[in-house]
Formats: C-alpha cells, sequence, structure tokens
C-alpha cells in the first residue's frame, strides 16, 4: 500500500493555531486558524490534528487507523473530482488508469480459476478490515469481498445492492478465455484500470482479498457451475430437487 | 419504561414485540381500519397527542407522520416509501417517550450547581427550545466555536449545572436510556416539521460547512469509500436498503432528522451514532463525537437538506 505524505499545510495551520491559543488564555478560538485555509486544508486539520478521529487505534493490516485515513494519489484525485460534480476529464482518466496498470501484480503461475464455492462465500461476506467501536477480528473469520453490497451475482439472491451493475450470467456471456480472465484478474485487482474513479474497491490493491481469494471469487464468476451461470428456473429447480 | 400515561399498554407491548404486527388483518382495529393512504396521521396522532397534551406542540411544529407523508405524496422516492410498516407506526414511535423524558430532564434543576437547563441558549437565547434544532450546528459566541446539539448540551450541562465531562450524565452518549438521548430527542422534536434552516453568516459556519464538504467526498481506506459512495445516487441499493442521496433535498432531510429510534437496535439513536456507524462501515477509523470533524460533516449534511422540513423524531430500520 502506498501512502501519500501528510499535507504540509496542516502542519501549518496547527502552527497558527499554536499562536492564537498562546495569545489567549481561553480555549483556542478557531476562527483565524480555520478560516485562513482553504477547505481541503481545514478537512485534513480536522482530520489529523484537530482529533476527529481514534487515528492510533491499530488496525488488522498491523497499522494505525492514522494509515487508513491518509489518501494515496488515486484517492484524492477522485475525491476531488467527485465532489466537483464535473465529468472525468480525458487526461486525468488516463493518469488514474496508467496508475492502476502500473502496479497490477500478476499471480507467478498465471491466472486460472478458484473454487467456486469459496468464492460464493467471499461474495457475500462482509466481514474485515472495520475498526473503531467493534473491531473485525480477522483471525475469527477471513474477510470478504462485499460483492453483494454492491452488485446481483446469483440470480436467486434477492438481497443484492445496485451501486455496481448486475454480473449475473457473467461468465456464460462472456466466456473464460485467457483474455476474459485476465481480464476479470485485473478488474479485481484494481478496477480503475478500466473505470477510472470508479466506486468498486481496489481489492488486490489493498491486499484486502489475496491471490487465492481473487482466484476463487473469479471462478464465482466465470465457472459455469456456478450459480452466478445458472439461469434462475434452472437454479431453482435444480434446488427443488436437491430438497427432495 | 412503565407501562403508564393515556396510551393503551397492550398496543405499546405489541409494537414493542414485533414490529410487522400492524400489517396482520384485524390485530389493532384501531389502526387497521383509520390508516388508508389518505389521512393516517391525523387520526393515529390522537393517542400521542394526548399523552402530549402538557406540552402541545406549537403552531408551526408538526406530527413527524404528517410530515413524512407531505414528503411521500410530493416526491417519488424509494428510499422514503422502503418501510412501509415504519411508515405506519410513526405516531407509536417509541423515542416520542423519549422526547418526554428529555422535556422533564431538561427543566429539573439537577447536577452539583442545582440548575435547570432553562438558562441553556441553544442558539436562540437562554431556554428557547422551540425551532432551535434545525438552526443547528451553528457559532456561538461564548465559546468561539460551531457547535452541534450534542456539544452544545454537554458545554451547558457542564457549564450551567457543574456536570463534569466525566459524569454518567455528560459522556454517556448512546442509547434511550441516557440522559444525552432524551435531551437531544426532547430539543429536536421541537422542530419537527420547520426547514432545514443552518446559518452561514459567520465565515466559521461557512469554513466548516466547507470542510464538511470535503469529509464527504473523502475517499480513503481499504475500501477507498466515502461517503458519497453510498449516498450521491438516487434508488441506488446497497444489499437491501435504499440508500438516500444528498442531491436530493427531499431524501436528505429524512436522512438526517435524528434522532431516531432504530427498529434494528431497539433504540433511540443520534446523528453522531449513525456517522460512527457509517465510518465503521467504511473501515475508516472511529468518529470523536463533539470533534470539529464531526461538526463540519454535519454543517455540510444539515445544509444540503436546507429548506425541507425535519421528521423529529424519526423511525428508521
Ligand atoms: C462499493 C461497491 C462495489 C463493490 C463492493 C464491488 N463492486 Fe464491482 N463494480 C462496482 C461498480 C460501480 C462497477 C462499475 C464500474 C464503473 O463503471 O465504475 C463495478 C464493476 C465490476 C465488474 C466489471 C463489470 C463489467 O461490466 O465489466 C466486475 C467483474 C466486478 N465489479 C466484480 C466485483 C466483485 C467480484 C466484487 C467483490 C469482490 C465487487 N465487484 C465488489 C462497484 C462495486
Ligand atoms: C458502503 C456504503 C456506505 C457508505 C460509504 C456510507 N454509508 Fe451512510 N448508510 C449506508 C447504509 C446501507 C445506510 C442505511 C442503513 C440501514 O438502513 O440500516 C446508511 C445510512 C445513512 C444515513 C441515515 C439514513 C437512514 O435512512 O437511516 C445517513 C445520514 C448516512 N448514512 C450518512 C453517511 C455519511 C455521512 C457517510 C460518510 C461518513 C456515509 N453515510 C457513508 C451506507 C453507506
Amino acid at each position: 500500500m502506498t501512502h501519500a505524505q501528510p499535507a504540509c499545510t496542516a502542519a501549518a495551520a496547527a502552527a497558527l493555531l499554536a499562536l492564537s491559543a498562546a495569545a489567549t488564555a481561553a480555549p483556542p478560538a478557531p476562527e483565524a486558524a480555520y478560516t485562513a485555509m482553504s477547505a481541503e486544508e481545514l478537512a485534513d486539520y480536522l482530520i489529523f490534528e484537530a482529533g476527529g478521529f481514534d487515528l492510533d487505534a491499530e488496525t488488522q493490516d498491523g497499522g494505525t487507523a492514522r494509515e487508513r485515513m491518509t489518501q494515496d494519489r488515486t484517492q484524492k484525485v477522485c475525491s476531488a473530482i467527485a465532489r466537483s460534480g464535473k465529468d472525468l476529464d480525458r487526461a486525468t482518466a488516463a493518469k488514474i488508469s496508467a496508475l492502476a496498470d502500473e502496479t497490477i501484480e500478476f499471480p507467478e503461475d498465471g491466472v486460472a480459476l478458484g473454487d467456486w464455492q469459496r468464492g460464493e462465500e467471499i461474495a457475500r461476506s462482509g466481514f474485515g478490515y472495520r475498526i473503531g467501536h467493534r473491531v473485525d477480528d480477522h483471525d475469527s473469520r477471513t474477510p470478504g469481498g462485499n460483492c453483494y453490497a454492491c452488485h446481483q451475482l446469483d440470480p436467486n439472491e434477492i438481497a443484492y445492492g445496485t451501486v455496481g451493475p448486475s454480473l449475473t450470467g457473467y461468465g456464460r456471456l462472456r466466456g473464460t478465455s485467457e483474455a476474459m480472465l485476465k481480464h476479470t484478474y485485473q478488474i479485481l485487482y484494481n478496477p480503475n484500470l478500466f473505470f477510472p474513479c470508479t466506486t468498486m474497491p481496489r481489492f488486490g490493491h489493498h491486499g484486502t482479498l489475496t491471490q487465492q481469494q481473487i482466484a476463487d471469487v473469479m471462478a464465482y464468476l466465470l465457472d459455469p457451475e456456478s450459480p452466478v451461470n445458472q439461469e434462475p428456473a434452472q437454479t431453482a429447480e435444480a434446488e427443488s430437487a436437491a430438497a427432495d | 419504561m412503565t407501562c403508564a400515561g393515556a396510551r393503551p399498554c397492550s398496543q405499546w407491548r405489541t409494537y414493542h414485540n414485533d414490529d410487522t404486527t400492524v400489517r396482520r388483518e384485524g390485530e389493532l382495529p384501531v389502526i387497521k381500519t383509520t390508516t388508508t393512504a389518505a389521512a393516517p396521521a391525523a387520526i393515529l396522532y390522537i393517542p400521542l397527542s394526548v399523552v402530549l397534551s402538557a406540552s402541545a406542540l406549537a403552531d408551526d411544529l408538526r406530527a413527524p407522520e404528517d410530515v413524512l407523508q407531505e414528503l411521500i405524496d410530493n416526491n417519488e422516492s424509494a428510499y422514503l416509501t422502503q418501510s412501509e410498516q415504519n411508515i405506519m407506526m410513526m405516531p407509536d414511535n417509541a423515542a416520542l417517550w423519549t422526547a418526554e423524558e428529555g422535556k422533564a430532564l431538561f427543566e429539573e434543576a439537577r447536577g452539583p450547581n442545582n440548575k435547570s437547563l432553562e438558562t441553556c441558549d441553544l442558539g436562540k437565547g437562554p431556554g428557547v427550545v422551540e425551532g432551535v434544532y434545525v438552526e443547528l450546528p451553528r457559532f456561538f459566541d461564548d465559546t468561539g466555536r460551531v457547535m452541534d446539539l450534542e456539544s452544545r448540551l454537554a458545554y451547558c450541562m457542564t457549564s450551567i449545572q457543574g456536570f463534569s465531562p466525566e459524569d454518567p450524565e455528560v459522556k454517556q452518549r448512546h442509547g434511550s436510556d441516557s440522559d444525552m438521548m432524551k435531551l437531544q430527542t426532547y430539543i429536536a422534536s421541537r422542530s419537527s416539521g420547520l426547514p432545514w434552516n443552518p446559518p452561514m453568516d459567520h465565515p466559521l459556519e461557512q469554513a466548516m460547512r466547507d470542510a464538511g464538504e470535503v469529509l464527504f467526498y473523502r475517499r480513503a481506506g481499504t475500501s477507498d469509500f466515502s461517503c458519497a459512495t453510498c449516498h450521491s445516487n438516487t434508488g441506488k441499493r446497497i444489499r437491501a436498503s435504499v440508500l438516500p442521496n444528498i442531491n436530493e433535498p427531499h431524501e436528505w432531510t429524512k436522512a438526517i432528522s435524528w434522532p431516531a429510534y432504530r427498529v434494528g437496535h431497539q433504540q433511540v439513536r443520534s446523528s453522531h451514532h449513525r456517522i460512527r456507524g457509517c465510518y465503521w462501515q467504511m473501515r475508516q477509523p472511529q468518529s470523536i463525537p463533539g470533534s470539529d470533524a464531526a461538526i463540519a460533516l454535519m454543517s455540510y449534511w444539515t445544509d444540503a437538506a436546507r429548506g425541507e422540513p425535519a421528521i423529529l423524531p424519526d423511525k428508521k430500520r
């Protein structure tokens, strides 16, 4: 994981605040300091210097909450674009995409499909990486990918999100060519390659899914046996047959 | 909560045990026969207005169920209409009791100084409660800061009543039984139906609102989430929940109408409890109540609902 340097402007602002605090004994009036900063600087200051968050908490990935809050380049650029309400311009899109391309690491033995059943568990599970008042204990359970929060997958599952497109029939419609496997791996590793500033998380980039887990989720998406690639009626029939 | 007051106890228990009961034919004839699409609220409101008679709502305040119904009637929104049983049970909102308890607490002489909160200035002068909540967060001269309701209450409880910040009265922030939730719910309920109108005249109010906007769109962490990831589209779902869109004030007013009774938690919850929950879902650090970061976020989200009527107290999933 790469992290940008904390903004030095926040440090400058802190110095300003310290000055005004020294001048008056009462609790520091933040007016001068706050209004001297840009909105971005003030936001960073409120997060990193003004006690907005419990930043010293440890995280599951062996770091601190402070690192979680520190933006990398992709996060920073994509946040500013979203806030502006403007469409992503071509040049920026190309940069974000190139940044993704540079950092994608492929498995040594090539991209292959894993086990769709394990992949299904990963797709359903929203467990993992949550910190704060209830910390997910990764020793008790493996973190998931939470794909159902945003995507439809198994056509028989009704509790699916719609933040992302439906992936029902993903493998049935697109096949399992080597090119398709590579394409899907790249999306799971860092979807910004094809969808710059997408809301989909960078599972491989952040290491929130291991290469084995990515292979398993890919099987859930692409394996002809996976429920994702069954016709809805067929799956229902198969289920009732199995229940008999 | 004891089974007292004008409301029939059986109805109270039914509500508490099974929130979906009203949907069954014949079980609660009063509710069933009166809840036609046209005029459920006025009739259902009677039992509670009896309970609340000592503190009858002023003319410009409106029952939360009426406010919600009007929003639903005037707008097409899958978010506003997603929970039919919550809408039907609005008049029987347990948070209304919490508000009544808060009223008693507000008026009671308490703390080392044995004072009530009736000299607490929530933005419109000492003791004024009506209409203050829809104009928070705001800048306060006496502290030189922009404050939200929760931090302002903590300030009044310490400076007027003499509580220490470590006393449970001030420190305990969550749960229907906490003083903080009771007081917040009371004060907020006295803004029901009024349009959100947080002041932006002071430079700090504007600066905090703008920083809050940055925070709302700020992506970070292992999932690259920002609030906007989930709250800047209309009609999108996370799993089975329809998400409110901050760019649609008629949706966002319900989103920020806290305190609300959360059926899933069986507790009245605050704005900050919601913020904490969403940061947790985002895999980002725990937000600190009363921090300027949390207040900035609230300044932005309140500004985003400007002009739309508040639904207070609300009832949510
Ligand atoms: C926070 C929401 C979110 C989560 C969680 C999420 N995705 Fe996505 N996903 C999206 C969005 C949005 C897109 C569309 C890309 C775009 O246009 O931004 C997408 C696109 C995709 C695509 C490409 C679809 C196409 O048409 O080419 C695949 C494949 C995919 N996601 C798989 C997954 C899998 C597998 C998981 C779980 C490990 C997952 N996603 C988790 C939001 C999400
Ligand atoms: C990954 C998606 C996601 C992100 C990111 C997110 N939220 Fe939420 N938010 C939700 C969901 C889901 C609900 C509804 C919870 C429920 O129905 O139980 C919700 C509820 C809310 C509500 C109350 C609406 C209601 O009807 O209960 C507010 C206000 C809110 N979020 C604000 C925020 C803010 C502010 C942030 C950023 C700090 C944020 N959210 C980030 C998913 C998200």
